[in-house]
């Protein structure tokens, strides 16, 4: 059976042989074995458009895997000397190092408690070493990570809507921002925190991402709309 | 051996599949797999232009199984693995306890999922696999592994292969395919295959009862053919489910 992008591929189906001449990244849901390469879950085999990067595209993943540079979002579980533990539902806690925060010093330490959650970069995510948060960027400053102020809602969802909600044309965000002011945090781990004015409108905004999940554009106008017109009596 | 290969997949049908994915919302992969026995009334009906041939499908009973995956989670100190994930199983019978052959069970069906799961990518981290039965009606271990297999490739978790398990029985004179709970009490022995969906080799087997080696082959050779029907099953189940997305 000979397999194209666009196609459904399952666990264990060849997808050809690696050429050595041509520069190709195999992405998620694929695997080089003996040259060959091999689909690992189940999906659609894709490609980006505009790279030679071939991937699986999933269709239901619910379990998060550290990667490397991806944004998370955790809840502070322990503090212990210098770390804070931090569950952001993969299969080991990440520690977050109190020095790295903006104008962290040995003597001012951040204002963090257990509980709290933190929207951090990953910067070590191997499967033989525990996952490692940062909540500064390269130049010392927070920009958008760091501990997330009190008054929001976390929520869990599956990876695929996160990447979903995640795409610039994803058009959701931008129906509902021309009417509500809200707060958002995604992280890559399937975990989003809302914030909006008054707790309906919150309440709103994360039932109006879990129903968006499998809406066309125009179905989620129309659920936006919907949605605005219930609030207004609220 | 003669070749048996001018068998015909047709005649001897698996009992229809039915599978539906995701169906719990806490576990990370989950999947419902009903293995349904009928038997088919074929009648005739005559119009004033056409004949038609109508089956009418009557549904004796079920095997029903839900498969739950949790994974990669945390693992126990005790039970962890430095160079790959540890996978545990845990069968629930209908009620009660879960008895010897129950425990049996969970052994064949963790070693399955052992060979199909690339562990080795997931080192000092645990697969939880749990597997409620609902319904048994024959078969029973054969739907066990397909609804973990169905759960595993639910959850998004790294496989080398899916696994099709296919059970079939020796009576007195020949092999029937897929026997129901009925079928299997003139049953002098039950055998149940499990094959990759890579080259379609032999992943697991378990038999009971008493058979001759060209019996086992001739089986072996059966269930083989029979399990295409069940990859093809799935492909065209997950096919199904992305249409949906």
């Amino acid at each position: 059976m000979h397999i194209t992008v666009g196609d459904v591929v399952l666990p264990g189906d060849l997808i050809g042989e690696q050429d050595e001449l041509k520069k190709v990244v195999y992405g998620p849901g694929l695997r080089v074995h003996q040259n060959q390469i091999y689909a690992v879950t189940s999906g659609i085999f894709k490609k980006k458009p505009d790279a030679n990067y071939y991937y699986v595209d999933t269709f239901h993943q619910k379990r998060y895997v550290p990667v490397r540079s991806e944004d998370v979002l955790g809840v502070v579980t322990n503090k212990s000397g210098d770390i804070f533990k931090v569950d952001i539902g993969s299969s080991e806690q990440a520690s977050l190092s109190y020095l790295a925060f903006e104008g962290a010093t040995k003597k001012n330490r951040p204002d963090i408690q257990v509980g709290d959650l933190v929207f951090a970069k990953l910067v070590v995510a191997s499967r033989d070493m525990e996952p490692e948060l940062v909540c500064v960027d390269s130049y010392g400053k927070k920009g958008k990570l760091g501990p997330l102020p009190e008054g929001g809602f976390v929520f869990s969802c599956s990876l695929n809507l996160v990447r979903k909600i995640l795409k610039k044309d994803y058009p959701l965000f931008n129906v509902l921002g021309k009417d509500i002011s809200y707060e958002i945090s995604v992280g890559m781990n399937g975990k989003v925190w809302v914030k909006a004015a008054t707790i309906p409108q919150t309440i709103a905004v994360c039932n109006a991402i879990l129903a968006a999940e499998h809406k066309t554009k125009d179905e989620i106008d129309e659920m936006s709309k919907q949605i605005l017109k219930m609030l207004a009596y609220c | 051996m003669e070749d048996s290969a001018i068998f015909n997949v047709q005649e001897q049908w698996l009992r229809p599949l039915r599978c539906e994915l995701n169906v719990l919302s806490r576990p990370d992969g989950s999947a419902m797999i009903t293995q349904g026995s009928y038997f088919i009334l074929c009648c005739y009906v005559n119009t004033f232009l056409y004949s038609y041939r109508v089956h009418i499908f009557f549904f004796k009973g079920n095997t029903a199984v839900v498969a739950a995956v949790y994974g990669p989670v945390d693992v126990k100190p005790q039970r962890i693995l430095v160079d790959k994930a540890s996978i545990e199983t845990v069968y629930k019978p209908k009620s009660g306890l879960p008895n010897v052959a129950d425990r049996m069970r969970e052994t064949i069906i963790k070693n399955t999922c052992e060979t199909a799961l690339l562990s080795a990518i997931h080192p000092r981290t645990a697969v939880c696999i749990v597997l409620q039965e609902m319904q048994d009606s024959g078969g029973l271990l054969s739907c066990c592994i397909n609804a973990a297999c169905m759960a595993l490739m639910d959850s998004g978790i790294a496989m080398k292969f899916l696994v099709a398990a296919v059970s079939c029985m020796i009576s007195e004179d020949d092999i029937i395919l897929d026997p129901s709970d009925k079928d299997l009490m003139g049953s002098k022995a039950s055998l149940t295959f499990v094959f990759d969906s890579a080259k379609k080799n032999l992943v697991a087997s378990h038999t009971s009862g008493v058979f001759s080696q060209e019996q086992y082959h001739e089986s072996l050779l059966k269930c083989r053919q029979a399990s295409c029907e069940i990859f093809e099953f799935y492909r065209s189940l997950v096919k199904k489910y992305i249409i949906c997305i």
